[in-house]
């Protein structure tokens, strides 16, 4: 078990407006963990500046040793971790299947984009029948399975994953967190970004307690669903 | 061969993309073009389709440039004018090598190395305005980026007017011709080589623009900034580099326009002031950021211009497609073919 992903002490911010204060954690090859927090805790904050699309004003991120805080989106991506946003951030005005070749933007060899393409057809059925449908006219569920796909077409080591619930049917939650399962399957690390509590312990190894922009709590998620505090603030116990 | 059953479902789909707003205004512009040419002559429709497809490639530049990033450009004219200048200059120059060594490739090269050469000027100087002027704001705030970046185009607007001013003079510097072949007669109508020349130009123009960004990588991946720059960043895309690509090509193809018009409008400082409200004319129009309909809008606005100018005479030409823009900002400020699915070659 080595660390995959190791974040220091960072501090981000928005302009003069301070979001995260000294946030620490790590995540470790194969695992699945959970960040979990009320509204405007600072979790999307979190991934943002893993992805680069935010720079710490303070601190390190190191990914397979190597040191990306501050880095572009593209070059992070470049790196191996994915990143599924909160709004999805798909390209409205193409198809399907264009935004999946999208996806695989750094992927060179045609082999691999062919049978990254595969897989997400055969992870996501309903993707390959809206093939050629563009995608700003899916629904919510829908979009939600193609960002994941997109983001599993450049083959990343990590997956940022931001509120997949979010908006969505019940049972249409049980499908997205069923193909977050087969990512696992295939080796892909998690970092699972969720208002819903109860849902990502549930499934999650481990769980960090994420409020008003610092960690307050860091437990097996087992524990975590048995924790006084996270019972009564989140689970309305 | 097309099966029946295939062939007539296309025909239903051609229809009823015909009675959309879109159709409509494509329909009526080449019935009014053809009336126009019954009534006054075919020179009409010469003139529309040669000097409309240089709006249309102008009017593509434009709205590129805003569609993937929301540069309002108001120094597009001076674009136009550095292509002008400097085929003027590579013609004179290759002109006078011509003169001293005759008989060379150089004599039938020139008209291509003036075209060519003066597009990868514009080009270069696009590059340059996005690394010293538009990166430089980006990086300190994107706060009312669209005024702000406006008025920066204002400035380099002014710095490339005064610069060829002050390094070249106000005197007209144009061309006879581009080149030595005779008028070609094509219904009733003499037309010169040259304007034959600069359309097809122009066509293939619009042709290898259409498919780069339609099939290349490169295109895709400036489609896909001007849809959603956070998601380009995701997967991978380098928005510094696309950024300075999307500025070459717009201003490529403005200085493009302008050096192809050369032996139609001499180059002079502030030349850029026309061909800059017409681009603008046809983008708010069609609805801006869209550049697949930028190419039509051109033909369009070119029509009424010329028509505007045959029957009302010279100055009244800005006046109707300025009566346009008002209409089409009270009625559906979108533009004609505007929609609600961004993008900037989708419609």
């Amino acid at each position: 078990m080595n660390v995959l992903l190791d974040v220091k002490n960072i501090d981000v911010g928005y302009g003069f407006l301070q979001v995260l204060w000294e946030v620490s954690f790590t995540i470790e090859t194969g695992e699945y963990v959970c960040l979990i927090g009320p509204n405007g805790a600072g979790k999307s904050t979190t991934l943002k500046s893993i992805m680069g699309l935010l720079a710490p004003k303070k601190g390190d991120i190191l990914f397979k040793g190597e040191p990306i805080a501050g880095l572009s989106g593209n070059k992070v991506c470049q790196k191996g971790i994915g990143y599924i946003s909160e709004g999805a951030n798909l390209f409205t005005g193409m198809t399907v299947r264009e935004n999946l070749l999208m996806g695989a933007y750094t992927v060179g060899n045609r082999k691999q984009l062919k049978e990254n393409l595969d897989f997400v057809f055969t992870l996501f059925p309903r993707l390959k029948e809206r093939e050629k449908q563009l995608a700003g006219t899916m629904s919510g569920g829908e979009r939600k399975m193609l960002a994941i796909g997109r983001g599993m077409m450049a083959t990343p080591s990590l997956l940022l994953v931001d509120e997949p619930s979010l908006g969505l049917a019940p049972l249409v939650t049980n499908d997205v967190f069923k193909a977050l399962d087969v990512l696992r399957e295939k080796g892909v690390t998690l970092l699972l970004v969720e208002q819903n509590a109860v849902k990502a312990l549930k499934v999650t190894n481990r769980g960090y307690v994420l409020e008003k922009g610092k960690i307050v709590l860091h437990e097996k998620s087992l524990d975590l669903a048995k924790n006084d505090h996270v019972k009564t603030v989140f689970l309305g116990v | 061969m097309v099966p029946v059953h295939r062939f007539r479902s296309m025909l239903y789909g051609a229809l009823a993309n015909i009675r959309s707003a879109a159709g409509i205004t494509i329909t009526l512009t080449i019935i009014i073009a053809i009336l126009g040419a019954i009534d006054k002559g075919s020179y009409i429709i010469v003139n529309t389709i040669v000097t409309g497809g240089m709006w249309a490639i102008m009017a593509m530049g434009l709205a590129l440039l805003f569609g993937v990033m929301n540069v309002a450009n108001f120094a597009h004219g001076e674009f136009f004018m550095v292509g002008a200048l400097a085929a003027y200059f590579i013609m004179t120059f290759s002109g006078q090598y011509v003169a001293a060594h005759p008989g060379t490739w150089v004599a039938g090269a020139a008209p291509f190395l003036g075209i060519f050469g003066a597009t990868i000027v514009g080009s270069l100087f696009g590059a340059v305005c996005e690394v010293l002027v538009f990166r430089q704001l980006r990086k300190r705030s994107r706060e009312q980026w669209v005024m702000n970046v406006f008025i920066l185009t204002l400035g380099i607007s002014v710095i490339l007017t005064n610069g060829h001013q002050l390094l070249f003079g106000t005197g007209y510097k144009g061309i006879v011709k581009y080149l030595d072949l005779p008028s070609i007669s094509i219904f009733q109508t003499l037309i010169s080589s040259d304007r034959i020349f600069v359309f097809l130009l122009g066509m293939a123009a619009i042709i290898v623009f259409w498919l780069f960004m339609k099939f290349s990588k490169t295109g895709r991946a400036i489609r896909a900034v001007s849809q959603d720059e956070t998601g380009a960043l995701m997967v991978g895309i380098d928005l510094n580099r696309i950024q300075i690509l999307t500025l070459a090509i717009s201003s490529a193809l403005a200085a493009f326009s302008g050096a192809s018009l050369l032996f139609m409008f001499p180059a002079y400082p502030t030349m850029g002031m026309a061909p800059l409200y017409n681009s603008w004319f046809v983008v708010i129009v069609v609805g801006m950021g869209n550049v697949g309909a930028a190419v039509i809008g051109g033909f369009i606005v070119a029509l009424f211009q010329i028509l505007t100018t045959v029957y009302f005479g010279e100055g009244w030409g800005f006046v109707v497609p300025s009566a346009l823009i008002i209409l089409i900002l009270v009625i559906k400020p979108s533009g004609i073919f505007g929609s609600s699915v961004r993008g900037v070659l989708e419609q």
